[in-house]
């Protein structure tokens, strides 16, 4: 490192000291309730360099750079941004140092003009009033550097994602920071639109601009990068000149040892097919994905955030009105489900990821358990006993402690949140479970839990479909794999098959992005 | 360059994950959308003046100088808490202490006047009064998260409670003619209250659309995260929104004290609801994000307009009342319905 870094500098001076590297991170950690999302990163990123920063799904990658954006406050470390420390005061402070962060999930103000958009945050005005004209100006000149074509005057919500993604990085260039952070700026990209934004960032890097971005796209991270941190589990694994990296070493970064699958699940065989789903399409996310799932089988999705498996999900669970497709259950053709309503009437129900939308917080185990099942009754009164003993059983199935069915739901940890959530569905008696995402955020103990619970419910004969991005654990219980990217399935492997490992899935999920 | 020479939908985007646009852009090749978008958008000025032309056939004087003027001096005091409600109600908030900070005004106004007779610092008194309760309601909101109708409608009983307490909940009398010059001066015959009105709605109009801040403001509305994210004061901005309608407020309870001679703490009841009213009749969207100064115009030349005509064929209060809150509950209805149509 040619730069040593100069002793703490005094918190007075917010100058930002041009000599400091870029970004400095100290012993930088963030934890979502009971677990880290970073732990313990240093990093330093020299001034007018690309730094690129890959892993896996959950690796930390996007909450680092909320944590040098300002938008995240890191509960340990420190964040100093050319020798100054960003402390407590987000994203404004930030700003207020040169540093400029477009965020992955879109910051568009939906109401307002794609001009009005642009320069959010950054309006130029002249005595007081609005420079209307030099905005125009400077838009209309920003598209054609970007070369494309937005009606300034369009609100942002008439805009395609392209387009708003587009806009987005028009912001970040527009606000001339002196580092620009952009998280994911190509993932809603077409290609050419891609060439287009790595043009624009070759040229901001000649003009001296640190650039730190996260992607998913690993080509694109070679092609930009002087250097590429590669985290893990949210850990920091290794940072490196981009001349020491390709492909094949930075997956073996990312992905970590191979982990051996030692308890698979679902052994038995099969039974007849439960869920048949083909042609199923969501306009401008999936198309044409087939599914088939018998009763007892585990099939497990993966892909890529944006890959389209969640959406999928969703669309066969009625959540989603977009969708359309056809549908079979136990063999027999059934309309396209059109609401949640219709989907759990034919035995079909999702588990949602979320949690806190999962379940109603204020209330206690057995009445989420209860919600939206037929009540017990007993004289026209809900019987609180007989729906107690329901709410024992189900739970029970998921390996809970049926003692704490009377507390809040939201004072439970996050693992037995999940095991309510999961009897709440199963309380429906469905004959098709759609999980999505059970394990994540809980800790390992529970984890496991989750995980037998899944193939308990194949070996009771219910068939079930389950994402994760922890890939490990879908290789552990599924009995078939589909692999999704860019909406649509590129591979099917089943369990028996040598390519059902974690390393040649990644490379699929990876590989089909960069060739679309 | 107009937008229809920019309007190639740009090319096509086949990459993976890419949506197509959910609507065509405005200004898209479809003339007769365009055509009817830009009717949607000016709805409410059609109705008033539909409105105003059957107000004239029902009313023969409407149109008269003199009712003219009775019409804008009345509502002078709602209007000009409108302008402030337009910023706050784009802003995504909400004020229902707007009527007992009006009453304040005109209770401080006029003891103030009594207690020390001079107008000028009782004029000072109660904007300043205006001012902190606006200071505290934008404190609440913005710093402290707490939800904007519940807070405004608690320090709403707080300042109508303060009121009659500093009142003795007597009203003040006060016939010093000084106190009568806000309502009642004239310049080049128009008297102050409108012209008060007319700068209200000039300088809100300027503010909210030609400046930064402005901009601001419906930023905060459409998305507050992506505001906050674009590093904007976004506790300050929405705060200022709520210091808007509290100076607004109690300098409408001092014109309209001034125009009665009368200072009291039990008036008011009804100015929330009829700014309210004036801001979304006129189309501004209660969601925030959405929304102009000339809308509240129009909303409010509307809903006077009604008043008029009611009083001019004796109607009762009663059915005014009853037509009001059908109007309000129909304007957001409304609103509701064209936005899920849209998405």
């Amino acid at each position: 490192m040619p730069d040593t870094s100069p002793a703490p500098s005094p918190a007075a001076t917010t100058v930002p000291d041009p000599q400091a590297p870029a970004v400095v991170c100290r012993g930088v950690s963030k934890i979502f309730g009971r677990t880290y999302a970073v732990r313990d990163v240093d990093l330093e990123i020299p001034a007018g360099t690309v730094h690129a920063l890959v892993g896996e799904n959950g690796a930390g990658k996007s909450t680092l750079l909320g944590m040098v954006s300002g938008r995240l406050a890191a509960d340990t470390g420190t964040v100093g941004v050319f020798g100054t420390e960003i402390g407590a005061g987000g994203p404004r402070r930030a700003r207020g140092l040169g540093l400029v962060a477009v965020y992955q999930e879109l910051t568009m103000v939906p109401a307002l003009s794609a001009e009005a958009n642009v320069f959010l945050g950054g309006n130029l005005s002249r005595r007081g009033l609005l420079s209307s004209r030099e905005m125009r100006r400077r838009y209309l000149r920003m598209c054609e550097d970007f070369e494309v074509d937005i009606p300034p005057d369009a609100p942002a919500r008439t805009l395609s994602v392209s387009q708003q993604q587009l806009l987005e990085i028009m912001r970040g260039v527009q606000a001339d920071g002196r580092i620009l952070l952009l998280d994911e700026p190509s993932a809603a990209l077409a290609e050419h639109e891609r060439d287009i934004l790595y043009r624009v960032l070759d040229r901001l890097r000649s003009q001296g601009t640190t650039i730190v971005f996260v992607s998913h796209n690993l080509d694109e991270v070679l092609r930009l990068s002087d250097t590429i941190s590669v985290l893990r589990n949210g850990q920091l694994v290794e940072t490196a000149p981009r001349a020491r990296w390709n492909r094949q070493a930075l997956i073996r970064a990312m992905v970590g040892r191979e982990i051996e699958v030692t308890a698979r699940g679902g052994t038995h065989e099969p039974g007849g097919p439960a869920l048949e789903a083909s042609g199923v399409d969501v306009p401008g996310v999936l198309s044409g994905i087939d599914i088939r799932v018998h009763e007892g089988e585990i099939v497990g999705l993966w892909g890529l955030v944006g890959s389209g498996r969640t959406t999928f999900l969703r669309a066969l669970a009625g959540l989603d009105r977009t969708s359309s497709g056809r549908l079979r259950l136990a063999g027999q053709p059934v309309p396209w489900p059109r609401s949640a309503r219709q989907a759990i009437g034919s035995g079909v129900v999702m588990v949602p990821e979320d949690r806190k939308n999962g379940l109603v917080p204020a209330m206690d185990g057995t009445d989420n358990v209860s919600v939206g099942v037929t009540r017990a009754t007993r004289a026209g009164q809900i019987d609180h006993g007989e729906e107690r003993r329901r709410a024992e059983r189900y739970t029970r199935y998921f390996g809970f402690d049926p003692a704490r069915l009377g507390a809040p739901v939201r004072h439970l940890s996050g693992g037995n949140q999940q095991k309510v959530l999961l009897a709440k569905w199963a309380a429906r008696d469905p004959r098709v479970f759609l999980i999505d995402e059970p394990t994540r955020g809980i800790d390992v103990g529970a984890k496991s839990e989750v995980l037998a619970s899944l193939v308990r419910l194949a070996g009771d004969g219910a068939a079930v479909v389950v994402t994760s991005s922890e890939l490990e654990e879908v290789l552990a219980i599924a009995n078939r794999l589909l692999v999704f990217a860019g909406g649509r399935v590129v591979s099917e492997i089943p369990a028996d098959s040598p390519h059902f490992r974690v390393r040649d899935i990644v490379r699929l999920g990876f590989h089909d992005q960069d060739d679309a | 360059m107009t937008p229809s020479t920019l309007s190639q939908p740009s090319a096509p985007s086949g990459g993976p994950g890419v949506a197509p646009p959910k609507t065509a852009a405005p200004g898209g090749d479809d003339r007769a959308s365009r055509l009817r978008s830009l009717a949607l958008r000016f709805s409410m000025l059609w109705v008033l003046v539909l409105l105003v032309v059957a107000a004239t056939v029902l009313y023969p004087g409407f149109l008269r100088a003199a009712n003219l003027q009775d019409i804008l001096t009345q509502n002078a005091a709602v209007g000009i808490i409108a302008v402030a409600m337009t910023f706050v109600i784009i802003s995504g908030g909400f004020d229902l202490s707007v009527g007992a900070t009006y009453a304040l005004g005109s209770t401080v106004f006029a003891g103030v006047t009594k207690s020390t007779g001079s107008v000028l610092l009782a004029g000072v008194c109660a904007l300043l009064a205006g001012l902190a309760v606006g200071g505290a309601n934008g404190t609440i909101i913005a710093r402290w998260k707490v939800n904007p109708f519940v807070t405004t409608l608690g320090i709403s009983s707080v300042i109508a409670g303060l009121a009659y307490v500093y009142s003795d909940s007597a009203p003040f009398i006060v016939d010093d003619v000084s106190f009568q010059y806000l309502a009642l001066t004239a310049l080049a015959g128009v008297p102050l209250p409108i012209w008060i009105l007319l700068g209200a709605f000039l300088i809100g109009s300027v503010l909210l659309s030609r400046t930064g801040y402005g901009r601001n403001i419906f930023a905060i509305g459409g998305n507050e995260e992506a505001a906050r994210l674009s590093g904007l004061r976004v506790p300050w901005l929405v705060g200022s929104a709520y210091v808007m309608t509290g100076v607004t407020a109690a300098l409408a309870g001092m014109i309209d004290a001034s125009r009665l001679g009368v200072g009291q703490a039990d008036v008011g009841a009804t100015v929330a609801l009829d700014t309210i009213a004036i801001v979304v009749v006129g189309g501004t969207s209660l969601r925030g994000g959405e929304g102009a100064v000339w809308r509240s115009a129009v909303g409010l030349l509307i809903l006077a307009t009604l008043t008029n005509v009611f009083y001019s064929l004796n109607i009762s209060q009663h059915w005014q009342l009853i037509a009001k809150g059908v109007i309000v509950v129909t304007a957001v209805a409304l609103d509701s319905l064209l936005r899920s149509r849209r998405t």
